[in-house]
């Protein structure tokens, strides 16, 4: 009996010694077809490359367009190819594929197969229908691809992040931002700690609630605008129909007719210019709302002005859409000859406009012309209207006239909006708004960034980036000060002592370590915090400046680290023999790798604080984006002499001193006589080094790090 | 008594810096004494008993039925609960006319109050009741309709205190604070400054406790489930007693505490769900509901909250005891007072059926009944002030909470035996923040001090000294306003600010016209001050809108006056002589700040009477040193400004600092003596607002004043070797400088184009001529477009006049039609003549000069 079995499903939530980023790690029993690799199950390739044609883009192995199908051919096990299928059913839902390994677990047929997350449900799922397919594949059986699809597209549009979400999201991405989401929802936190800052769709925490209540009060945000010279549709709520006509003339003909709250425009009378219009439209309009206003009829085409920080980054038109009557024609032949017949409008997403149908909407606007619906033939030569705005299709950022970029950014201040929509009627973007009598009918809060994004005719634009810009300037990565401590022994304590020198250095530091949660002095948590979770809790916590997370081996295996970079990496020493077979950590080269992600995980501009007297960790130096700071006993060891001669820096004790170390410089710190902390017995000296060197390498001054060492007590916060 | 042109002067008047409405009441012969009308006093003291001596202090003149009115509109307002006490009845120069003016805190109320003081009033003439009781009851309603809720009023009032200008935006509690750039919002207890995210995570409970949970602060550890099966399973795991509630609910609807078996369980998930699919099973802990108020970074109040409830005596039924309680004084109805009746609706009685009494059920003695779930004031529960009680740590959690969640004002309910102890040590926890929370608790709890809470928000919001103002410079006068705004702008535009204008040519904003036509009244003014753009405001102020509305603005930092001359526009709204129009213009000098200085012009004996009004300091300008008030003010080592030889000269004790007149462009040199006062005027307020003189000499030698940038403000132009010499001056004084200006360039044959605007009266019309048939050889009178209700050549006909005995001019021409009198003067004229066209249609009339100077060149 062929099987491939599920053992577990390891979540591992960042950085691990895989990847950097979040990834399940299946721990996956194929029995029998151990012996059975691919290219000797009768028929499996074919029928496999048949339901998903696009394996033909994995270039693994060969680093090739069809590396893998070759792969196949030449004959791969079950778990390689489950991995494969996965990360294609997560491309083609619309994620990007991803990180993807298959590694042999000591034990004969057990496999880890790792599939980078994108969404957590999603991404299991997708990997169990792998599995289905792959076996269905295998057994020859049938499989409805296109059902399963669909259960992940629908899983992906409800769990994962939403489009406007997940595109600043991403453009926090390629700034090296961390991203940590906070809800279900779109609420995201981006940076860490004190530095973070929330979004939520196009919403920041810089969008004002007061601004947002402005905004979706029509008549209120006009009541603004217009003071401050904003051309918006002057009007006025009118009592009677003889109010609404002398409304009219002192607004200016034509005017528009509508309910004052009405929805679905509904009641909504345009272009009127006759006494005798205006006042039917009044008996009409009252009847659907708690009042009617009378307002100036702005002619032209809806567009939305995209504000993002004062600026204008972005311009979309919307998909206006008239007839001209030929005397003969139904309205809706004239839409098939003069609109459908375009050969960008389709059904499809390839076609970038949508193919006009009469519906509701476009019926109350044709009523609104006088003529009855879509069998309704117009005069010749009379221009007939069929849909007023519809989607924003088409980017006009590169055309929009200064005056009217200012006149959206003023709007956007006025109501105090830090990222707005505003949208806007004219005939001409090109042109100011006076000449043309356009006006801005709305300001939006939150908006949607898709049409910006995916405009269907014209250019994107980078809007996420702009958000992020407006929330992180400069160079702004939005990160706290965060130590990552790992190894063997000796973490805790460097741990401690490290978190009290931050303190001492008058940030409010948090402390996750195997002693338990603290908040600066405070304890929030006790027993054994050197984990994911309570970790993360301390990215999120705003009230923290830094950061000091001591991450055990089992930590790593098990949970991932979780930050996705730090500014110093310590490796205090590696127990090379110390395993972890629970957690597939199963011989030295596993444990090596495991704590070698501390050091992966530094930032460039950052710091490995490794112990030069463990070889392990040592070697880990190269490793290292950022700079490498030794910790020796022994000041006159080969390796820290050697890195210096390099410009190095070292934490070392030299006849019994501590001693601050760069290239030919030494500077003595602290007699180890005078540090209460080490007593008789010099224990905990590798501790204190790597505590110093984390300290240092932060920029903390040597005085504030005499002091930290020479006050800390290790029952202070206890 | 016939009442017209009721006004609401919502700025600093003439009469008053309060509110006030103003109308004209024409009293008949009778009226105008009410001694004449034999029982009407008893009749109305009758009437409205409370409506007082209606004899203004001091004043020993006939008591009319208008000064009746005024009374009775101030106390019926006052008897309503409106803190008004400002009124006035001035007499004019009609017979049987008067101005009544009665204070107002709220429009709607003031207009009322005198709609109903009129109804009184004629029913004590008549000898028809008035419902008085009805009539304040009516007022009172309008009233706490109209003015701000408790919260947003108790922020407004600490924002008065600290001399922040406030505007309400809507009817509601949107209100603004400050000016221009420096503006700020509140909404209720909500700041501009509070992030609609944080709003947004407020709302959702679990989401709040899972980001305080983060951060350590204690919260009631719970799930969300969506069916009661999951809802059981939960509660055993969180532990019994649980509490079940919406997620997304509030005010305590569905919600239900302590429950310790399944049965309830279910009955609670289901009333939950009826309002909101998701259900919140959470840890129940006990303890007291509690309130603390966060604001900034702290705790300023807190409140226990207990909902309504009886104590049985052992002889009444529980609708009884609630009557009781409902009978103490304190407890209203809306949320004016510190208590509220309980509301003894079917909420209460399902509550009651849960601990098992019904409305008729004889509490035993000491029992207590609960009558609802939640404490909300607004339902009858009570707040006791502990905000002395509370423990540091307890405190430092609830503004942690406040942080994190990213509110800058906050509720945080807390559940725990004792604010005195850390939450830690006894089990309590936050169960739940709030973005804007009722205020109402901790300004007038139900036992205990009230707190300042508002005065805290502003401290929030605003540093210390702050006032969010920017600077604001008042211009008025006859002439020269507007050139004088226009360089003062310049002035002060020099310092980087970005400057709002308002003219009678329209509103400017950062050099962009955002309003057209006569914007010297308090609208404009004020839209300036609403725009965020604006970093200072030089505000035109004319009289028009002084008399109909107030000040835009309830003070200024420098207020400067021009001159008044001779006038303009006399005899319309009852301002007959120059001394009266003083009175007018001089509002903006009464309301110059603490601290800033009215910028006057000694030359001109109605302005310097101003300076004993002025509150603040005193800049005096005039060409001449020499004149008294300068001399006395110069002694006492204050500022004045003057002209000596071809330099202006501003001294203040033993400082003076010279300005070259070839340094300002305007002034031709000096040779054009009244932009020389404008340039006095404008380099006094810019001194007034401590602007360096570097930057003023800057500032005056790159202004430009051409028919582009100043249209109509003497604008020199060369046609065919004559020079044409374009100004909209259109009254006497304006005349007179104008030929004094003119006479400074020297021409062989002089000659102007002048009409007369049909609203002046016929002596300034005739004034106007007579000035000019001194100094020009030619004139060409034409009827301009707006005669203004006069008959067609009667402006002619009084420019003629003035001509009559001229000395000088010798041809004159009538022209109906500004372009056709215009053409008339240019073909007359000969290189090295020199032609004055006083334009009426100022941008038309430009417009046909430069097109006729091109057409000549070509």
């Amino acid at each position: 009996m062929k099987s491939i079995e599920f053992l577990k499903f390891v979540h591992l939530h960042g950085p691990n010694m895989w990847t950097y980023y979040s990834v399940f790690e299946v721990w996956t029993d194929i029995g029998e077809l151990e012996d059975y690799p691919s290219n000797t199950l009768p028929g499996f390739n074919e029928r496999l490359s048949a339901w998903l044609p696009s394996l033909v883009e994995h270039r693994c192995s060969y680093d090739e367009r069809g590396g893998f199908l070759r792969r196949m051919e030449e004959g791969t096990w079950v778990g390689h190819i489950v991995e494969h299928v996965a990360l294609e059913l997560q491309t083609l839902t619309g994620m990007p594929g991803g990180f993807g390994r298959t590694r042999e677990m000591s034990q004969r047929g057990h496999y880890k197969i790792i599939v980078q997350i994108w969404q957590e449900d999603v991404t299991k799922k997708a990997i169990e229908i792998a599995r289905d397919l792959v076996m269905a594949a295998i057994n020859d059986t049938p499989f409805d691809l296109a059902a399963a699809r669909e259960t992940l597209t629908d899983m992906a549009d409800s769990l994962c992040l939403g489009p406007s979400t997940a595109a600043i999201v991403q453009a926090a991405d390629d700034r090296r931002i961390p991203a940590i989401r906070l809800s279900e929802g779109n609420l995201v936190q981006l940076g860490y700690g004190s530095r973070q800052r929330r979004i939520w769709t196009a919403e920041t925490d810089l969008t004002s609630a007061i601004a947002e209540s402005i905004s979706r009060d029509k008549d209120l945000t006009k009541s603004l605008l217009q003071p401050c010279g904003v051309p918006v549709p002057e009007g006025r709520m009118v009592d009677s129909a003889e109010d609404a006509w002398e409304a009219a003339q002192e607004i200016g003909l034509p005017v528009c007719v509508k309910p004052y709250d009405g929805n679905h425009g509904r009641g909504v009378f345009v272009d009127l210019t006759t006494k005798g219009e205006i006042e039917t439209a009044y008996g009409v309009a009252i009847d659907e709302g708690s009042g009617v206003m009378v307002e100036r009829s702005v002619p032209g085409i809806e567009h939305r002005l995209l504000v993002i920080g004062g600026k204008l980054v972005a311009a979309t038109k919307g998909d206006m859409v008239a007839v001209t009557g030929d005397g003969t024609s139904t309205i809706q032949q004239l839409i098939d000859s003069q609109i459908n017949s375009d050969p960008r409008r389709g059904g499809t997403e390839e076609h970038p406009l949508n193919i006009i149908r009469i519906d509701t909407a476009a019926r109350l606007e044709i009523g609104r012309q006088g003529l009855d619906g879509g069998e309704a033939v117009p005069p010749a030569g009379k221009l007939v209207l069929i849909q007023r705005s519809g989607n924003h299709a088409f980017d006009v950022t590169d055309e929009v006239h200064p005056d009217v970029a200012r006149a959206a950014c003023l709007a956007a201040k006025i109501v105090g909006l830090d990222i707005a929509g505003v949208d806007l009627v004219a005939q001409d973007i090109s042109r100011p708004l006076e000449e043309q009598g356009g006006a801005i009918v709305e300001v939006n809060a939150g908006p949607s960034l898709l049409m910006h994004l995916k405009p269907a005719v014209g250019k994107p634009r980078p809007v996420g980036e702009a958000i992020v810009a407006q929330l992180f300037p400069g160079e702004s990565q939005g990160r706290i000060p965060v130590i990552g401590i790992t190894g063997s022994r000796d973490t805790t304590a460097v741990a401690r002592i490290a978190a009290s020198l931050l303190q001492l250095d008058g940030k409010r530091t948090g402390l996750a370590c195997t002693e338990g949660l603290f908040l600066e002095e405070r304890r929030i948590q006790s027993g054994n915090c050197a984990r994911w979770e309570p970790a993360q809790r301390l990215l999120m916590n705003r009230g923290v400046d830094a950061a000091v997370i001591e991450n055990s081996l089992v930590t790593m295996a098990g949970e991932g680290i979780a930050y996705d970079r730090c500014q110093v990496g310590v490796v205090t020493t590696i127990d090379n023999t110390e395993l972890a077979p629970e957690h597939g950590i199963e011989n030295a080269d596993h444990v090596f790798k495991v704590f070698r992600t501390q050091v992966d995980v530094v930032l460039k501009g950052g710091a490995s604080v490794l112990n030069a007297d463990d070889d392990t960790v040592a070697e880990m130096a190269e490793l290292s984006d950022g700079e490498v700071i030794f910790f020796s006993a022994d000041a006159a060891s080969p390796r820290i002499v050697e890195h210096r001669r390099k410009n190095g820096r070292a934490v070392v004790v030299r006849e019994r001193n501590i001693v601050l170390a760069a290239a030919s410089l030494e500077a003595p710190l602290i007699e180890l006589d005078a540090i209460p902390l080490l007593g008789e017995n010099l224990d905990h000296l590798p501790g204190i080094l790597a505590a110093l060197g984390a300290g240092w390498a932060l920029g903390l001054s040597p005085e504030l790090l005499r002091a930290g060492i020479e006050t800390y007590r290790p029952d202070i916060t206890a | 008594m016939e009442i017209s042109r009721i006004r609401a002067l919502r700025g600093p008047n003439l009469w008053s810096r309060h509110t006030s409405i103003q109308a004209l009441v024409q009293c008949d012969a009778n009226e105008s004494a009410i001694s004449l009308l034999p029982g009407f006093e008893a009749r109305i003291r009758a009437r409205f008993p409370l409506i007082g001596a209606m004899r203004p202090i001091g004043y020993e003149g006939e008591i009319s039925v208008a000064h009746a009115l005024q009374f009775a509109a101030l106390n019926l307002q006052a008897q309503a609960g409106c803190p008004v006490t400002f009124s006035r009845t001035a007499p004019t120069t009609d017979v049987g006319l008067y101005q009544v003016v009665v204070e107002y805190t709220e429009e709607a109320v003031g207009r009322r109050a005198l709609e109903l003081a009129e109804a009184l009033c004629n029913s004590a003439r008549a000898d028809t009741p008035f419902d008085l009781e009805a009539a304040i009851a009516e007022l009172r309603e309008l009233d706490e309709d109209e003015r701000l809720g408790p919260s947003t009023g108790s922020i407004v009032h600490a924002a008065v205190a600290h001399g922040i200008p406030y505007r309400r935006l809507t009817l509601g509690s949107l209100v603004q604070f400050g000016w221009g750039s420096k503006q700020r919002r509140i909404q209720a207890a909500e700041i501009d400054s509070t992030s609609a995210i944080a709003e947004s995570i407020a709302q959702d409970k679990e989401l709040t406790k899972q980001i305080l949970h983060a951060a350590g602060v204690p919260v009631p550890i719970g799930r969300t489930v969506y069916d009661k099966e999951a809802a059981w399973q939960a509660a055993e795991e969180i532990g019994l007693p649980v509490v079940v509630k919406p997620r997304d609910g509030n005010q305590g609807k569905g919600v239900t505490v302590n429950i310790v078996t399944r049965d309830h369980l279910e009955i609670a998930f289901a009333a939950a769900q009826e309002i909101g699919r998701a259900v919140m099973i959470e840890k129940f802990i006990t303890g007291h509901d509690f309130r603390l108020l966060v604001v900034g970074d702290k705790l300023v109040a807190a409140a226990r909250r207990e909902p309504p409830h009886v104590i049985g005596d052992g002889k009444h039924t529980v609708r009884e005891l609630v009557d009781i309680v409902n009978s103490d004084p304190r407890r209203g109805t809306g949320h004016a007072t510190s208590l509220t009746k309980i509301r003894f609706d079917e909420i209460a009685h399902a509550r009651l059926a849960v601990q098992g009494y019904t409305a008729d059920s004889v509490l035993p003695k000491g029992a207590r009944a609960v009558l609802r779930n939640n404490a909300n004031l607004s339902t009858g529960g009570t707040a006791t002030d502990v905000t002395d009680d509370v423990h540091p740590e307890l405190a430092a959690r609830a503004v942690a909470a406040a942080k994190i969640v990213g509110l800058d004002i906050c509720g945080v309910d807390v559940v725990c035996e004792t604010v005195g102890r850390s939450l830690e040590s006894q089990g309590g926890g936050v169960v739940e923040v709030n973005a804007a929370p009722g205020l109402r608790m901790h300004l007038d709890p139900s036992y205990g001090k009230g707190r300042d809470v508002g005065a805290a928000v502003i401290d929030t919001m605003f540093g210390p000294g702050e006032n969010a103002r920017i600077p604001v410079v008042a211009v008025s006068g006859t002439n020269g306003k507007t050139t004088t705004v226009r360089l003062i702008s310049h002035l002060i535009g020099q310092t980087g600010k970005r400057m709002g204008m308002t003219t009678t040519d329209g509103v400017y904003v950062h050099g962009r016209r955002v309003d057209t036509g006569d914007c010297s009244g308090p609208k404009s003014a004020r839209n300036v001050l609403m725009h965020p753009e604006v970093d200072a405001a030089v505000l035109e102020t004319a009289r028009g809108g002084v008399l109909r509305e107030g000040l835009g603005f309830d003070r200024c930092d420098v207020a400067v006056v021009t001159n008044i001359g001779i006038g303009d526009h006399l005899g319309l709204n009852y301002i007959t002589t120059t001394e009266e129009l003083a009175v007018v213009k001089r509002v903006i000098v009464q309301n110059v700040g603490p601290g800033g200085t009215g910028v006057l012009n000694a030359a001109d004996p109605n302005v310097i009477k101003m300076a004993s009004a002025c509150p603040g300091h005193v800049i005096l300008f005039a060409a001449d040193p020499h004149i008294p008030a300068m001399m006395t003010h110069r002694a006492q080592g204050k500022r004045t400004l003057y002209r000596e030889g071809n330099q202006l000269v501003c001294s203040e004790g033993a400082l003076v600092e010279r300005l070259e007149l070839s340094g300002i462009p305007l002034t031709r040199n000096g040779t054009i003596g009244f932009q020389v006062e404008n340039a006095m005027a404008s380099i006094a307020a810019a001194w007034a607002l401590g602007i360096d003189w570097n930057t003023i000499r800057l500032g005056l030698a790159t202004f430009v004043n051409d028919a582009e940038t100043a249209p109509g403000r003497f604008n020199v132009f060369d046609y065919k070797g004559a020079t044409l010499v374009a100004d909209y001056g259109h009254n006497p004084d304006a005349i007179q400088a104008l030929v004094k200006a003119v006479e400074a360039i020297p021409a062989a044959k002089r000659w102007v184009v002048i009409s007369g605007a049909g609203d002046r009266r016929d002596e300034d019309i005739v004034r106007q001529t007579e000035i000019l048939g001194e100094a020009f050889d030619g004139a060409v009178l034409y009827q301009d477009a707006c005669q203004r209700g006069r008959a067609d050549g009667e402006v002619l006909g009084l420019l003629r006049q003035g001509l009559a005995g001229a000395k000088r001019t010798k041809e004159v021409e009538e022209i109906r039609g500004e372009f056709v009198a215009i053409d008339t003067a240019l073909a007359r004229l000969q290189p090295g003549d020199l032609c004055l066209i006083l334009v009426d249609q100022v941008e038309e009339a430009l417009a046909h000069i430069v097109q006729r100077i091109s057409e000549s060149k070509t």
